[in-house]
């Protein structure tokens, strides 16, 4: 058990880390990358006339942008976001379409919404469930570990891995927690499959849980997310009605329930271990590893934490079987990736694509015309020029040449793009949503923004806090926010710099 | 169960087997290699609690074979890895760390004596010429003083103060570069829970977190550094004591002691500037005409020497006697003791144990054959289940209490047996908020389930206890719901405390004065010890008795020989071997009958038969019971010597005051409350003509012809282990260095002892006793239907002779009365008012504390302010077994003034 957060300055300490302390009736403005691009500024300065405002990173409707959140949850994208009373863009789903021989995680989504449970029933989710709550456990996580399934979320760890060791850990109390924390600008799959396919995500946190042995799991949704948010609420309704979830899922033994918390504004809550702490009330930092979740996770106790897209594929691969997973994607990245296009390409939306599928025909599809780069896996990803575009998407190969897949959101960036504007924004960005627990990263950044500020060349300093962050930083977000950055400053030194 | 490793690793070079989970910092530290860190604390032997904050990045470290620089604080050591701690990409990252301190916080001021400072230096990096402009200070505390200008969020304080002190008052708030220290509701220290321990303060790596009393600016020249022992409570805690020409600058805890690990209370880093405090008492004084007046040393020795022969002449032997003290050395103790009962020829010798442990003493001698503790300190740590009974450890031993905390985060079950909702309550799984007095009926209670239930470790009791069968056939006849009637304890958390403290595991007993403190003191410990015995706990590392004692040296001082029974090393009187071995080095044997107590002593001086007392350091006018007797017995006598610090109420009645040394003023040793015998150094001299009271105490027994002469407390010490060989017979100055020796330590080649009775009683079995409720004089008092417990509070020591010479009394000014809100409101008190509070013995007023900690019908109040009488409040009642007064119940009626 984790001790209890004591002593007069904790909730402070707590509250003060969080963006969304008092945005009730505001409106956030995204300011994401694709956000950014598409002119986020001037949506900021149109609305800040109109009333309180205030600007976020990402509100998942990238292939729209730009896009404002109203108070009362409404959404306004394109030319209609700056505007007064916006003519409200429809709730639609963003254009999905596969590149693979058949859609897995976006099979649902691509027909329509299926958050209403009978909608979901009719399209077979739930199915899978009561079949392995008959086979037990292990036959669960037997077929995982053949399908190779690598968690969607980033940084593409075996499932299975880290459910056998959860499964192991000793512990009479265990959780399962759903990452929706959807933080990687550019990213917007796992909103749209929480919003319009939440009980594909229930099952699958449900299988979990049966497979580790947990009896209640949490659904973590951003808070720029509500109306995931309040899908998965509406859903976790209709499961416990139809006796899906609660005290004795499908009139078995297993008792399983699960609650929506909703975050409060950090993009490091991402990770895992600052996600834990956020849900438990503290600040969203993240926790020094070893101990892993797995074993000392949720107040203490084993847990496992899955992106949505992975928890999502689950009943998919129990049911479809292993062999067939594998065969979508390659022998080192079995299965599907769902892509997420931005406006910024001709024809943005949800692609998804085995695994092994070259990023050139990706960007071909999309449409990638005047495009020089693409910004790969959000703010800790990658930027890719031309060179890389023939490379197949899938973690080995990418890695070799440091490319991060990331969460799989792709953001063009056009051949006309202001990369000194680029560098500055995502150094803002940073310093922002550094959490602030480690030296390089909390310093590094703010010192590395203020230097692209001042006049006189910054370059030799730059270089001297990217090393230190790279190297030294606590975690991923500190380690992993030069890379893009210096990938762009080498490429294009004169047009940042000057001559 | 991890494997020990065997196979070595290096690092530098150098090789090393880690330990199981350690940590490269940690390995480095036992190689003497020290690698940077601005966030790991300075712990040398890392307790279990602590947790590495991996925050500063600067103890990143390249590990062979493995890509990525990996933190130091937070990466074990794997066996067979190599390390590297000071490559070139390593310290050029460290730089760039570094410089990003000074470039991101611009109002920060570096000292180069601090920690940051010097690991600038270190990388070539030049402290920024800055002025520390010390315009926006939390100075609302009296010892710490927080400059947000240089704090660089490092977050050592946050730990430190959770970990160590176990507080939380520390948080951080904000994100990324904002990250700032916060503290309490408010960010001011004073409305914080800050205890001022001061562990922030010895952590803090840039002087953000910072005494009042020391200037940022001036880190003083300390030129000498003595490390002693703490003369406040009875813990015990290693001190080293900086100063600079006879003044103290600061004390500090010794980091690898192992009573305290470097931690330290308010009152042991902070508390001495009693030692300069301007009415410190530096000539002897001698009553002429009826007044005090300065006299030299040779006129105050030769006149106490021809008064206490005239006396005895006249009077016999039997009108002399002392209190020696267990504020002093034992040095001083012994020499006292040994002076009146062979020089003198009278046991009438007694300390002021008498008033506070004295019943626990007496119980676990009879019941196990030592009266002292059976466990030590250290078994607080290893403990899975502690019961604390009677004693309020967060204020009255604050580093204990602290362990205490530690113990419970890391998962240990406490119990809590305390009439009040006292700090520690708020950490327990089970409290038992009994009604004062009514121990013996509620550990009886616990018995009861423990035997009925079957929870008792029957091969322990069947091999080492005796009186079972009496005791299953005398718990048979009580019932719990009686003991609920008697205690106002339900019997289901009865049921509960006891299920847990009998679930197995042996258990650590964690007890003090309000289980002694009463007429049935004797019988309250005896039932405690039958729980020790029942649970198979006693003479088991991790369990066993453990009373915390109240004075730096009141183990010491009993030991010594300050107990009218027993001569040093707790020798009956009418032991042969013992009488031989004082008849050779004393020059003559002691009496062979027992001496009087000290309440006895009062009385017969009262009376008239005791003419003539001496007391050694100890202010009976406010700190005994009865004050009106206490001071009526003082008037009465011939002769009253008193050696003090200060013109205590106690001085102001003697016809001589000889002025004493301070524990931070002379040589000898302490005896902790865990039997560790501890070196005592000088560190700064006494003020004027003040002298060690071993000096003193052997002038006059030079004068009235004692055998031998002592060059110095270490002569001294040799002959007390010659004197009591079983309980020090291997102990001497030699190997006293460092943590001392826990008696018994018989032979030079003993290590001490850490657990008492590990091979079996020392009295043979351990008895089991049956011992009933009665219940107090003071319960059931019609017209005063309140009950009053007395008692300390954390900023205050006893009589606060020495704290109220200190800041300690602008934190804790005042003495007073703790009602419940409920019984406030009846009465139309509020918080502040003051209140007449009234016993059969006497009446006094003081103000009033609204507060939940005491339940209703209850009332608590300290006695640290001499203008607060609470012993006049106290009444005569004595354990009729070991004469210790009933603090801890007197019924009284209260009234709004």
């Amino acid at each position: 058990m984790t001790e209890p957060v004591r002593g007069g300055a904790a909730e402070r300490a707590a509250d003060s880390f969080f963006e969304d302390a008092h945005w009730e009736g505001v409106t956030r403005v995204c300011r994401g990358t694709s956000c950014q691009l598409a002119g986020a500024e001037g949506v900021i300065e149109a609305r800040a006339t109109l009333g309180d405002c205030r600007p976020v990173h990402c509100l998942g409707y990238c292939d729209r942008s730009p896009v404002a959140l109203l108070a009362d949850g409404r959404v306004a994208t394109g030319d209609r976001a700056a505007r007064a009373e916006p003519e409200l863009a429809d709730a639609a789903l963003p254009d999905v379409r596969w590149l693979t021989k058949e859609p897995v995680v976006t099979a649902r989504v691509a027909m329509g919404c299926h958050s209403p449970i009978t909608r979901a029933l009719d399209a077979g989710v739930w199915s899978t469930l009561p079949q392995f709550l008959a086979r037990g456990p292990e036959a669960i996580l037997a077929e995982l570990v053949r399908s190779g399934e690598r968690g969607r979320g980033g940084a593409g760890f075996a499932t299975a891995v880290k459910w056998r060791a959860c499964a192991a850990a000793e512990g009479e109390e265990k959780f399962v927690v759903a990452n929706g924390d959807e933080g990687d600008p550019g990213s917007f799959v796992d909103r749209v499959l929480m919003q319009h396919d939440p009980h594909a995500v229930l099952e699958g946190l449900a299988l979990c849980a049966f497979a580790v042995g947990a009896r209640s799991g949490i659904v973590y949704v951003r808070g720029e997310y509500p109306a995931a948010a309040a899908a998965l609420e509406r859903a976790i309704e209709e499961a416990r009605d139809h006796e899906l979830l609660g005290p004795a899922v499908c009139g078995t033994d297993f008792g399983f329930d699960v609650r929506v918390v909703r975050g409060r504004g950090s993009y490091v809550c991402g990770e895992e271990t600052a996600l834990l702490n956020c849900v438990e009330g503290r600040r969203g930092e993240v926790r020094l590893r070893p101990p892993y979740p797995v074993t000392r996770g949720l107040h203490g106790r084993p847990t496992v934490v899955n992106n949505v897209e992975t928890l999502v594929n689950v009943p998919a691969i129990l049911s479809r079987g292993a062999g067939a997973w594998r065969a979508l994607g390659t022998r080192a990245s079995p299965g599907t990736k769902a892509l997420c296009l931005n406006a910024g390409f001709a024809r943005p939306g949800i692609l998804e694509v085995g695994f092994g599928t070259r990023l050139r025909d990706v960007l071909e599809d999309a449409g990638a015309e005047g495009i020089e780069a693409v910004l790969m896996g959000g703010p800790l990803g990658s930027v890719v020029f031309e060179e890389d575009w023939d490379l197949p998407l899938c973690y080995a190969e990418l890695a070799e040449r440091g490319i991060h897949l990331g969460h799989g959101g792709l953001v063009a960036l056009p051949a006309d793009t202001d990369w000194r504007e680029f560098v500055i924004r995502a150094l803002d960005f940073a310093r922002r949503e550094s959490c602030g627990r480690c030296a390089p990263c909390r310093l590094g950044t703010e010192r590395a923004f203020q230097a692209m500020q001042e006049p006189g060349d910054p370059r030799e300093e730059l270089e001297a806090i990217f090393e230190a962050m790279r190297h030294t930083s606590l975690c991923a977000f500190g380690q992993l926010i030069p890379g893009p950055l210096e990938s762009v400053i080498q490429r294009h030194e004169t047009r940042i710099f000057g001559p | 169960m991890i494997e020990p490793p065997t196979e070595a690793a290096t690092i530098d070079g150098r090789s090393i087997v880690p330990e199981p989970g350690e940590t490269i910092l940690a390995a480095a530290r036992r190689l003497g290699i020290e690698i940077p860190s601005l966030c790991a604390g300075p712990e040398q032997r890392p307790a279990p609690e602590w947790r590495p904050e991996g925050g500063c990045r600067l103890c990143t470290v390249e590990v062979t074979g493995v890509e990525r620089p990996m933190a130091a604080c937070h990466t074990a050591l794997a066996p067979g890895s190599e390390v590297r701690t000071r490559s070139e990409r390593i310290q050029s990252v460290r730089r760039e760390i570094l410089r990003l301190h000074l470039s991101s916080y611009p109002r920060l001021h570096v000292a180069p004596e601090t920690l940051l400072g010097r690991l600038l230096a270190e990388h070539g990096l030049d402290a920024p010429e800055r002025p520390l402009l010390r315009d926006r200070l939390d100075e609302s505390a009296p010892y710490l003083r927080f400059d947000p200008d240089l704090c660089i969020v490092c977050r050592r304080c946050v730990h430190a103060c959770s970990e160590v002190e176990g507080q939380d008052v520390f948080d951080v708030a904000e994100r990324g570069a904002s990250v700032r220290l916060i503290c309490g509701e408010d960010d001011l220290l004073a409305h914080s829970d800050c205890t001022s321990c001061g562990a922030c303060v010895s952590r803090c790596p840039t002087g953000a977190l910072f005494d009042r009393d020391r200037d940022p600016l001036a880190f003083e020249p300390a030129t000498s550094r003595t490390e002693s022992v703490c003369g406040y409570c009875g813990v015990g805690c290693r001190v080293a004591v900086e100063s600079h020409e006879d003044r103290v600058l600061r004390i500090g805890g010794v980091e690898d002691a192992e009573v305290n690990r470097g931690h330290l209370c308010a009152k042991g880093r902070y508390a001495h500037a009693w030692q300069h405090s301007p009415d410190r008492l530096d000539r002897p004084l001698l009553r002429r005409d009826g007044r005090l007046e300065p006299a030299s040393w040779e006129e105050a020795l030769d006149f106490v020497a021809t008064r206490l022969s005239r006396i005895r002449d006249e009077h016999g032997a039997d009108a002399l006697g002392v209190f020696t003290s267990s504020r002093s050395t034992n040095e001083a103790a012994y020499l006292l003791q040994r002076m009146f009962r062979a020089q003198l020829g009278s046991n009438h010798v007694d300390c002021c144990a008498r008033v506070c442990h004295s019943s626990t003493a007496l119980a676990l001698q009879q019941t196990t054959g030592t009266g002292a503790a059976s466990a030590s300190y250290v078994d607080v740590d290893r403990a899975s289940c502690i019961v604390l009974a009677g004693s309020n450890a967060t204020e009255a031993h604050p580093v204990i209490g602290a362990r205490i905390k530690q113990a419970v985060r890391r998962g240990a079950d406490l119990i809590v047996i305390d009439p009040r909702e006292i700090e520690l309550a708020g950490w327990a799984e089970h409290h038992l908020a009994l009604r004062p007095g009514t121990n013996v009926a509620l550990l009886n209670a616990i018995a009861r389930v423990l035997v009925e239930e079957g929870l008792c470790q029957k091969d322990f009791v069947d091999q080492r206890c005796e009186g079972f069968d009496a005791l299953y056939e005398f718990l048979a006849r009580s019932s719990l719901e009686e003991a609920a009637e008697i205690t106002h304890v339900r019997v289901a958390a009865i049921q509960a405390a006891a299920r847990r403290i009998g679930a197995g595991d042996p258990v650590l007993f964690v007890h003090g004065l309000g289980l002694s403190e009463l007429v049935q003191g004797t019988a309250s410990v005896m039932a405690l010890t039958n729980l020790g015995m029942l649970t198979g706990s006693i003479g088991v590392p991790g369990a066993g008795m453990l009373p915390l004692r109240g004075q730096n040296n009141v183990q010491g001082n009993a030991d010594m020989g300050g107990m009218p029974d027993q001569i040093t090393g707790h020798q009956a009187l009418a032991d042969e071997d013992a009488r031989a071995r004082a008849e050779r080095l004393w020059g003559s044997a002691p009496p062979l009958e027992a001496g009087k107590t000290i309440p006895e002593m009062l009385d017969a001086a009262r009376e008239g038969s005791m003419r003539a007392l001496w007391i050694q350091g100890e202010d009976v006018a406010q700190s005994d019971p009865d004050e009106t007797h206490v001071l009526e017995a003082l008037d009465a006598l011939d002769l009253l010597v008193v050696q003090e610090m200060f013109p205590t109420e106690t001085a102001a009645r003697a016809h001589v005051v000889l002025p004493a040394a301070g524990y931070l003023e002379q040589d000898g040793t302490f005896i902790n409350g865990e039997r560790r015998i501890q070196r005592v150094r000088r560190a700064v001299a006494p003020p004027g003509e003040a002298r060690p009271d071993w000096e003193v105490a052997q002038e006059v027994a030079q004068r009235l012809g004692a055998n031998r002469r002592f060059e110095d407390p270490a002569e001294v010490w040799d002959e007390i282990a010659e004197v009591a060989p079983r309980l020090f017979g291997g102990v001497s100055y030699a190997r006293l260095e460092g943590d001392g020796i826990q008696w018994p330590c018989p032979e030079p080649d003993h290590p001490g002892t850490s657990t008492v009775h590990a091979d079996g009683f020392i009295r043979g079995k351990g008895a089991l006793v049956c011992v009933d409720h009665e219940p107090s004089p003071e319960h059931g008092v019609e017209e005063h239907p309140w009950l009053l417990v007395t008692g300390r509070v954390l900023h205050q020591y006893n009589v606060g002779t020495m704290t109220r010479r200190t800041p300690q009394q602008e934190l804790e000014p005042e003495d007073r009365l703790e009602i419940h809100p409920g019984d406030a409101r009846r009465l139309g008190i509020e918080e502040g008012d003051r209140v007449r509070v009234t016993s059969r013995w006497g009446t006094t007023e003081v103000p009033a504390d609204v507060s939940h900690r005491v339940p209703h019908g209850v009332l608590f109040l300290s006695f640290h302010q001499p203008g607060s009488h609470t012993n006049r409040v106290v009444g005569p009642h004595l354990d009729p077994a070991s004469h210790c007064p009933q603090y801890k119940a007197t019924a009284v009626t209260i009234e709004p003034v």
